[in-house]
């Protein structure tokens, strides 16, 4: 048996800090999905199975809907779907949109009952309601009846941290359900958890597409292979995912720092699909003020989105080219006293100091 | 700015042209008197550099001289920046204004009318009036270098004069480059905030306004549909509480129906029961009644047998005693007849128990006559005799004569007074004792008595006289005695005095002797105590009364006396016993009452019996008819009870019919009643009420589908809006909107700071700077009027504000000066500033009239101040003392008096 195991497409979800270009992510995450159902074409796999989450909220455009069972419907084969915890099988949820009944290949599991596939049975989980502490792979029977039994559960394998327990899944729940894989969904980043001997019989895919800065192993879906009931089943990520978010961090200590940043930014592969966050603390010398010009305009004109966060950069007070470069006097006197006297903001003292220079620069050309 | 000439005509005092000048660079001084027009000529050449030339109104038209309709006229050449100048102004008729400037040695026209006007105007102020004469905050720096008559003090300078002395002041501490830079920063500012620090609005708004604007709107946006989206939520957990009511209602429906069904069934047998249970009751009623009927008939019958047998008894026993009460009524009648007569004549009683009484009452009333009478005749005796003695009395009284007590104490002082002189006159006379051995005589020839003197042998004769004693013993001796020279005469008229008064005094009573008197007085005394006690008694005796009443009430006692006797003669013998009678007038009522007491008694028990008797006879008559009446009752009752003809048995034996009949329906009621109580509730109740319950859950049901339905649609209509969607999009948009405000908010505020970070350290440089104008008045005013007042506080528009002298701290208002002081300290003042304005090019101080308070000494330092100031500044000085400048050195003097006169005479 060979499957796609996928989850957590989060369709329609919001990126409120990329401002106006949310809505291209957004729709790069449909693009994503069109990726994965690729990959399943590719590798032939026998059926999908999506591990919730397919959906950020049951509110969603129904645009979207339509869009996403297209997709899916496109695989050929079956895909197997389970409601998320975002997306639970509620009124209203977007289970109810007719585009389900007209995907004659898509199968909208709603009930907590075994379902035959090629070579096995499915047991799903579906989700009913948004946050639970119920395990929800409880209700699987132990007992084998022969063929491979493939689970499919929302939910947060124990050890996860998390403030209260969300659909608690035990780290042994394929082992005492009696299941050859279970295919899980909620957490965004892949990870496999081992049985006893070793080899891991469950497994989260991750997002098909990343969410968010600093989201680790994120953008891939899953080919699972099982030779035969029992037998441990070999995993293989395929990356799905096409736009990077990328966070460069750099404390500026020492003239040469800002130029280096900006060299790692301008290395950065495929920009028109990149988002950079690039988040700058130290001191600013001032013939440097012109490189952070710089990797300002570089990251709001080259990259899908990029910002430069310097509200910790300040003027440094070793560099007295601030104060020599501007005319003697009252001039002098007041950049002196922004650079050292910053009052309650020292990020609009720092802006100050910096506008002064420029403006005394204009002034003098 | 520096004048060079003045020149007026047919101004105010000014008829004919005068012309003073040529002014030199330095110190220039005009002087007159008073009333020449010294301040006139100040307020034309004001009026030339200030005023327009078209300027109307009640002010100009005083500048014509008095009484004529003459048209002012002013020129003023003078210096500016190098160049010559000349104005030249016409007021009110045909007024006209003309500037000319030097070029090549000769005047060339440069402006005229209102141009003439702005550019003349432009050299001093940049703040013109807007109508009428300039003011003094038109006068721009001239506020500072010229001081009007009685006005040496500085106010409130123009901010167009306090800016020129700040940028004047600060050109030296900024450096090039730094106004660019400043200008920049400015524009930079303008372009975000209004001249008030306001960040501009409307057309002009920055792009921060309008992110703003379009932040809120986004907000609201997002608002919105973050309520949408709420809506969707709500209304999704809404249908499914729906739904999960809907299915509880079908579940509880169905419940509902299983138990109706049941209790059906139930209720149907029980149904069957009840129905028998009434049949069966009715039955037992129906035999109980019978019963019932039957036995009250028999009771009553077997009742009323024997109720009458009763009555016809006791009928006959009242009909036998009907008679002998009727006997026993007469004899009680008859009794008590008997005893009302006895009353009646023991009432007759009355009339001697009366008669004893009276005879009793007049005795005593005749004995207490008697006793008063007796009485009064005493106590008139006993008042005749008591009027008698006190008549003896005051008698006696009257014939004694003797002294009073105040009249004593003058005889007993008059007799002390002629003993006295009596005294003193022995005292003051000269004795001579003879003590003759036989018996012989004397002649006494200077004495009291001159004369022959017969003397015996062995007794002492004494010889007085003053001044001396002379007495011849015959052929024996003469005799002289002398002693001292007393007033002899003085006293024997003292003492003849005294005797006079004594024998005044006395001469009443016969004797003049003061133990006589004393005797007299003491009598006298006594008399008066026995008149008192005379007096006394009379009136104790007679009570507050006249004799005369006293008399008259005798008189009527006497009457009735007679009276008394007239009815009674046997008691003018004898006094009648009053206590014996009254005894026996108390004997004979007591006898009276008793008698009819008892009579009374005895009538009341016959008249007690009677009425008893009465009533009984009454009682009696009366139950004998209400027992013939019952008999009759009973007897129509029993032929009422019997009329069917039955015996007693009869019934008897039918009743014992009826009771079986009516035990034999109770047992078999008894025995349906014990099978409905195994019921514990009543079926149909039962049934009634799942029945209902059964109503209540299809309709709550049903409701909660229309209401499922109904929410249902709202909630795919929410879908169908992709609530989410929209939310997640609008907060995209405030996201961005947010992050390019927060740029731009961070531009903007650091241009504010940089703005205001400039200005402060202006404000603080020309604060420094500013100092030397403090120091340089300061330093004047030292030299002037010593170190005492300390340093002058200059404000912030350079007004003197107060001083800091060294000894004390504290700065010092300036009202605390003196006179003289301030007139110092503003001169002092007005020379510091105008060397800073002063700086580029030379300037005018115009000083009309002041420093009159400033006394010879101080005067002559400020000579030095201004010979020194006008080493950099021109000064004019306008005044009618000119001997106080004659210690200048370089100054070039003006007699303005002069000037007029010559130009009069022209």
């Amino acid at each position: 048996m060979k499957l796609l195991h996928t989850a957590d497409w989060q369709i329609g979800m919001k990126a409120g800090t990329l401002g106006d270009t949310g809505a291209r992510v957004r729709d790069e995450r449909l693009d994503a999905g069109r990726r994965v159902v690729e990959t399943a074409k590719n590798h032939k796999a026998d059926f999908v199975l999506v591990a919730g989450d397919l959906f950020e909220d049951n509110a969603v455009d129904r645009v979207l809907v339509q869009k996403v069972a297209d997709i899916l419907g496109s695989f050929g084969g079956s895909v197997f779907v389970i409601p998320g915890n975002h997306d639970p099988l509620v009124p209203g949820a977007v289970w109810e949109h007719p585009a389900w009944r007209s995907a004659m290949n898509v199968h909208v599991l709603k009930e907590e009952a075994p379902v035959e596939i090629p070579g096995g049975t499915l047991f799903p989980c579906p989700v009913l309601e948004k946050h639970s502490g119920r395990n929800p792979t409880a209700w699987i029977p132990a007992e084998r009846t022969g063929g491979i039994r493939i689970g499919l559960a929302h939910g947060t394998v124990e050890g996860v941290r998390q403030d209260e327990p969300d659909y608690p899944i035990p780290r042994d729940a394929a082992q005492r359900a009696g299941l050859d894989y279970l295919a899980l969904g909620h957490w965004h980043s892949y990870a496999t958890y081992p049985g006893a001997d070793g080899a891991p019989y469950m497994a989260y895919s991750g997002t098909h597409e990343t969410t968010k800065f600093g989201e680790r192993d994120s953008g891939n879906a899953l080919i699972v292979e099982i030779a035969a009931p029992g037998a441990p089943p070999s995993i293989t990520p395929v990356r799905t995912g096409g736009i990077d978010w990328v966070t460069v961090a750099k404390e500026i200590r020492e003239r040469g720092d800002l130029q280096a940043v900006r060299e790692q930014i301008e290395s950065l592969a495929n920009p028109s699909n990149t988002l950079v966050d690039a988040v700058l603390s130290g001191l600013l010398v001032a013939d440097e003020r012109a490189e952070l010009d710089h990797i300002e305009q570089i990251l709001s004109s080259r990259f899908l989105w990029g910002r430069l966060d310097a509200s910790r950069l300040r003027p440094s007070p070793e560099d007295d080219t601030w104060i020599s470069n501007l005319p003697p006097g009252i001039i002098r006197d007041a950049a002196r006293r922004l650079r050292d006297n910053p009052g309650a903001s020292p990020e609009i003292a720092a802006r100050a100091l910096m506008e002064l220079y420029a403006i005394a620069g204009e002034v003098s050309q | 700015m520096i004048v060079r000439s003045i020149r007026i005509a047919d101004w105010r005092c000014f008829l004919n042209a005068v012309e003073v000048g040529p002014f030199e660079d330095g110190l220039n001084v005009i002087h007159a008197p008073n009333t020449t027009g010294k301040s006139t000529l100040f307020e034309a050449f004001r009026r030339a550099l200030l005023d327009g030339h078209k300027v109307m109104g009640k002010d100009v038209e005083a500048l014509r001289p008095w009484g004529r309709e003459l048209a002012p006229k002013v020129t003023v050449e003078f210096v500016h920046m190098g160049q010559e100048y000349r104005v030249s102004k016409q007021f009110l008729d045909s007024h006209s204004a003309v500037l000319e400037r030097k070029e090549n040695g000769r005047y060339q026209r440069l402006a005229e009318g209102t141009a003439a006007d702005d550019k003349t105007r432009e050299v001093i102020t940049k703040n013109p009036p807007g109508r009428g004469l300039a003011r003094l905050e038109n006068w721009g720096i001239a506020q500072v270098l010229w001081a009007p008559q009685g006005s040496l003090a500085i106010g409130q300078l123009s901010s167009d004069v306090v800016s020129d002395v700040r940028n004047m002041l600060s050109a030296q501490v900024s450096g090039a480059g730094t106004g660019p830079v400043e200008k920049r920063i400015e524009e930079h500012y303008l372009q975000f905030f209004s001249a008030k620090g306001k960040l501009k609005t409307g057309k002009e708004a920055p792009l921060l306004t309008r992110l703003k604007d379009q932040l809120a709107e986004a907000t609201e946006a997002r608002q919105k549909a973050y309520t949408l989206y709420l809506a969707f939520e709500d209304a999704s957990r809404r249908v499914e509480e729906l739904h999960a009511r809907r299915a509880q209602a079908r579940h509880d429906a169905d419940e509902i129906t299983k138990a109706l069904r049941d209790a059906r069934v139930v209720a149907d047998a029980y149904r069957k029961l009840v129905s028998e249970r009434d049949q069966r009751s009715e039955r037992v009623t129906a035999a109980e009644a019978q019963y019932k009927e039957l036995k009250q008939r028999i009771d009553l019958i077997k009742s009323t047998e024997t109720d009458l047998s009763e009555a016809r008894k006791k009928l006959a026993t009242l009909e036998n005693e009907a008679p002998l009460k009727d006997r026993e009524v007469q004899e009680r009648e008859k009794e008590a007849a008997k005893r009302k007569a006895e009353l009646e004549d023991a009432r007759k009683g009355r009339e001697a128990v009366d008669v004893a009484s009276q005879l009793a009452d007049a005795a005593r009333r005749f004995n207490e006559c008697h006793r008063e009478l007796h009485r009064l005749e005493e106590l008139t005796s006993k008042i005749k005799k008591a009027d008698k003695a006190l008549a003896d009395c005051r008698q006696k009284r009257s014939a004694h004569v003797a002294p009073d007590a105040r009249t004593l104490k003058a005889i007993r002082k008059a007799v002390k007074d002629r003993d006295d002189a009596q005294v003193r006159v022995e005292a003051s006379l000269i004795t001579l004792e003879i003590v003759p051995q036989k018996d012989g005589s004397a002649e006494v020839v200077a004495g009291e008595a001159p004369g022959a003197v017969t003397m015996k042998a062995g007794i002492p004769t004494q010889i007085q006289g003053s001044p001396e004693v002379v007495a011849e013993l015959p052929h024996v001796a003469r005799l002289r005695a002398w002693g001292p020279v007393g007033s002899v005469e003085e006293h024997r008229g003292a003492r003849a005095k005294a005797e006079q008064k004594l024998k005044e005094l006395t001469e009443p009573f016969g004797t003049s002797e003061p133990d006589a008197l004393e005797l007299l007085a003491e009598m006298a005394k006594d008399l008066d105590t026995s008149l008192a006690e005379a007096d006394t008694r009379l009136k104790t005796l007679l009570a507050g009364r006249t004799l005369e009443e006293l008399v008259q009430e005798r008189s009527i006692l006497e009457t009735t006396h007679k009276t008394f006797l007239d009815a009674h003669p046997e008691w003018e013998k004898a006094f009648p016993d009053s206590e014996t009678l009254e005894a026996q007038a108390a004997d004979v009522k007591r006898a009276f009452v008793a008698c009819v007491e008892n009579a009374e008694d005895a009538w009341e028990k016959a008249q007690n019996v009677l009425a008893a008797v009465a009533g009984e006879k009454e009682t009696l008559s009366q139950r004998l008819e209400d027992t013939k009446r019952q008999v009759a009752g009973l007897v129509a009752k029993l032929d009422g009870l019997t009329t069917d003809g039955k015996s007693l048995q009869d019934r008897d034996a039918e009743l014992q019919r009826v009771t079986m009949a009516w035990e034999a329906a109770r047992a078999r009621f008894t025995e349906i009643q014990d099978q409905l109580t195994q019921y514990e509730d009543d079926p149909v109740a039962v049934v009634d009420r799942l029945e209902a319950q059964l109503e209540a859950a299809n309709q709550e049901s049903s409701l909660a589908r229309e209401r499922e339905v109904r929410e249902e649609a709202r909630l795919e209509g929410l879908c169908a809006q992709g609530p989410y969607s929209a939310l997640a999009s609008a907060e995209e948009r405030v996201a961005q909107l947010e992050q390019e405000a927060k740029r731009e908010e961070l531009r903007v505020e650091a241009i504010r700071l940089l703005r205001d970070t400039v200005a402060a350290c202006r404000t603080e440089a020309i604060t420094a700077v500013s100092r030397p104008v403090e120091a340089v008045a300061t330093r004047t005013l030292q030299r002037i009027a010593g170190r005492r007042l300390g340093r002058i506080q200059v404000g912030e528009s350079f007004e003197p504000a107060a001083v800091v002298p060294e000894t004390f701290e504290q700065a010092v208002t300036l009202d605390n000066l003196s006179g003289g002081e301030q007139e110092q300290l503003y001169l002092a003042t007005r020379l510091a500033l105008a060397e800073v304005l002063g700086r580029d090019d030379r300037q005018l101080v115009v000083l009309d009239d002041v420093l009159t308070a400033t006394d010879a000494g101080r005067l002559a330092r400020v000579m030095n101040v201004l010979e020194e100031a006008a080493q950099r500044l021109q000064v004019l000085i306008l005044t009618c003392h000119p001997e106080r400048y004659r210690g200048l050195k370089n100054g070039t003097f003006f007699d303005l008096e002069k000037l007029v006169r010559e130009a009069a005479s022209k």
